[in-house]
């Protein structure tokens, strides 16, 4: 085809989108605040100033490393998981509820798992419920799965502000995790912690897992022709419904991580946003397990910067969301019509 | 105390008040859906009607301005995923994730800039007219359900009325259809697939401004998150009606009922009013279900 020859080639497309949504950042901040040349200091180089913020920011990012790959391995099999936003929700309130159930002096390796897994678990069953659905009824998962996510999001704000309210709290949130059970901090006095490494291994397992085993092999083999899949003895419904629950439980893990990272304790909305978030981290990847890193310490930056720019200039911190929309409209447009002269 | 049947009455009346915005925008995302291109942005263009069309509607005291305000935003916004999808070959749900998140954005900002708040924006505006003239309503039961429903209730079934018309007997609604089952063969017969494309979504933005408006109208301000899901249900709504108006418009009723029996319920129930406001949902993802199930039959 013709169009193929004006086709950017993925390199080029991702060093657009990132170039442009920086320049739209600039662009919106001169908009929208009379300081401008403090608020470009506040929004790009602030989240480096200090340990302090600089620990902060790479915190941020490890939610995103790990729910941008459980996007990722959805959008192999062909399927959008738009239920992020409560799969996350899911996965910290189990993993808050168990944490808050441990006796005081339990071992902390064994709270960090059982935590983790029941984040996994919540965040996979849900995941899993959408997967089935399609790959048995046919059920778009990604208005079933963004369903899904808006009942459990509803339950989980009855649970956090009734029966797991901490009554000594003037916000809506549950009881502090003992500091014992939570993750090792690094890099005080910032919130990162231990989790990032499980974010980075987590990258390299999954990248592994898909270029040298049989399970990776097949689901892309289904997300890349599922006629040819099937005719192969692939069992398709069975790895659209894996994914969506691997998907799922990334996005747990990420919330499970938070509750007994850096929050110690489960607030009402404390997620919101983060689902959006890692889909953009993950279309930044262009589908390249690799690729989740780089993405997710991009949008982490955005997020700083808005983070920053919101304390120091008072312009909204949702700046992020335009810049993501922005960021996700330059990484999937495929062609750039340069007008050419028409020949007579 | 009220009796069974005011009661029924009250709610059958809420219902019909809360489909309005789902009537306005799953009808306009069906021309979406018929021309091949289903614009799953509906969510984020409801939010931009709503915070245009109110803005608008404050500062002239105008609700006719603040509609045209509404839906001249949200077409806004469509034009641009048309842009973005027609013209730079954007995959078309990633178009529409990043149209929802920018109204989040857009919205959020201005209201920042405007109003100086990102919470509740509320709107001095002239009350909505009633759309029938006040005997009517005093007829028993049908009276307060059906007549004393408001001016933009009554367009909305007009608005399906008339895309009905538009779909079924009209060229414009010939050509959209069948750019949506035969891209090429439109192509063939010397039209432009493209421009039924971008007229599809564009009917999705008016559709969806509507929708918005009429949020911001029913409680005469905006809030951040003011379409809670509503703009996914009416894409529910166009899935159920298989491509038929009348049908869609029974889906978006069915849903609207949900929602006027969940506010009912958090009344007087023991129920916590969270866990009931979770009803709607639980409703359309159960007839999404129960829809595709019947089909693989």
């Amino acid at each position: 085809m013709m169009q193929s020859e004006r086709e950017l080639p993925a390199g080029a497309r991702i060093a657009l989108a990132v170039v442009l949504s920086v320049v739209l950042a600039a662009a919106v901040l001169a908009l929208s605040t009379k300081d401008f040349i403090p608020a470009l200091g506040q929004f790009f180089f602030e989240p480096f100033a200090n340990r302090y913020f600089f620990g902060n920011y790479i915190a941020d990012s490890v939610p995103l490393m790990i729910a941008g790959l459980g996007v990722l391995i959805a959008f192999r099999s062909r399927n959008f998981n738009l239920g992020g936003e409560g799969q996350i929700y899911a996965g910290a309130i189990a993993a808050g509820m168990l944490a808050l159930s441990l006796p005081e002096h339990s071992s902390p390796v064994e709270a960090w798992l059982f935590a983790a897994l029941a984040g996994m678990v919540a965040g996979g069953l849900i995941g899993t419920l959408s997967g089935i659905l399609k790959g048995f009824w046919h059920v778009s998962e990604m208005i079933s799965s963004f369903l899904i996510s808006a009942i459990v999001l509803n339950v989980g704000d009855y649970l956090i502000t009734g029966p797991f309210q901490d009554p000594a709290s003037n916000f809506q949130t549950t009881r502090q995790v003992s500091s014992q059970l939570l993750l090792p901090r690094i890099l005080a006095p910032s919130k990162l912690d231990i989790s990032v490494f499980i974010g980075l291994a987590l990258i390299v397992v999954f990248a592994v897992m898909s270029k040298h085993t049989r399970p990776g092999f097949e689901l892309r083999v289904c997300g890349e022709n599922e006629e040819f899949a099937r005719y192969c003895g692939i069992p398709v419904a069975l790895y659209q419904s894996a994914a969506m629950g691997i998907s799922g439980a990334l996005y747990g893990l990420a919330g499970a991580l938070i509750v007994i990272g850096p929050q110690a304790r489960v607030m009402r909305g404390f997620s919101s946003g983060l689902g959006w978030s890692a889909i953009s981290v993950a279309l930044l990847a262009q589908n390249s397990e690799a690729g989740i890193l780089p993405s997710a310490l991009f949008i982490a930056y955005l997020k700083a910067g808005s983070d920053h720019v919101m304390i120091g200039s008072g312009v909204p911190s949702e700046i992020i969301s335009i810049l993501q929309a922005a960021a996700m409209f330059f990484i999937t447009a495929r062609h750039f019509p340069i007008r050419k002269r028409r020949r007579p | 105390m009220s009796t069974p049947i005011a009661v029924l009455a009250d709610i059958l009346k809420y219902t019909i008040a809360a489909a309005t915005p789902l009537l306005f925008a799953s009808i306009g995302g069906l021309f979406s859906q018929l021309a091949g291109m289903l614009n799953i942005a509906l969510e984020g263009l409801m939010g931009l009607g709503a915070f245009f069309g109110m803005a608008a509607a404050g500062a002239s005291g105008n609700l006719a301005i603040g509609a045209m305000a509404g839906v001249a935003a949200a077409a806004a916004g469509s034009w641009l995923m048309g842009i973005i999808t027609i013209k730079f070959k954007a995959n078309l749900f990633i178009a529409g994730l990043a149209v929802n998140l920018l109204a989040v954005g857009v919205t959020t900002v201005l209201s920042q800039s405007w109003f100086h708040t990102k919470a509740v924006v509320a709107f001095d505006i002239p009350h909505l007219m009633p759309a029938f003239p006040a005997f009517l309503g005093r007829i028993p039961f049908i009276g307060p359900v059906l007549f004393s429903q408001s001016m933009l209730s009554a367009i909305a079934w007009l608005w399906v009325i008339a895309a009905a018309f538009i779909i079924r007997n009209t060229r414009h609604g010939v050509r959209i259809r069948a750019t949506g089952m035969n891209e090429e063969a439109v192509n063939a017969l010397g039209y432009r697939p493209d421009r039924y494309h971008m007229a599809a979504l564009i009917w999705s933005g008016v559709g969806s401004g509507l929708g918005g408006f009429a949020l911001g109208v029913s409680i005469s301000a905006f809030v951040p998150n003011i379409t809670a899901g509503r703009g996914w249900i009416a894409l529910v709504a166009i899935y159920l009606g298989r491509g038929k108006p009348l049908w869609v418009a029974a889906s978006c009723v069915l849903f609207a009922l949900a929602e006027s029996l969940s506010n009912y319920v958090q009344g007087f129930s023991a129920v916590p009013p969270l866990l009931v406001l979770a009803l709607p949902y639980a409703v359309t993802l159960v007839s999404l279900i129960a829809a595709a199930a019947g089909k693989e039959e």
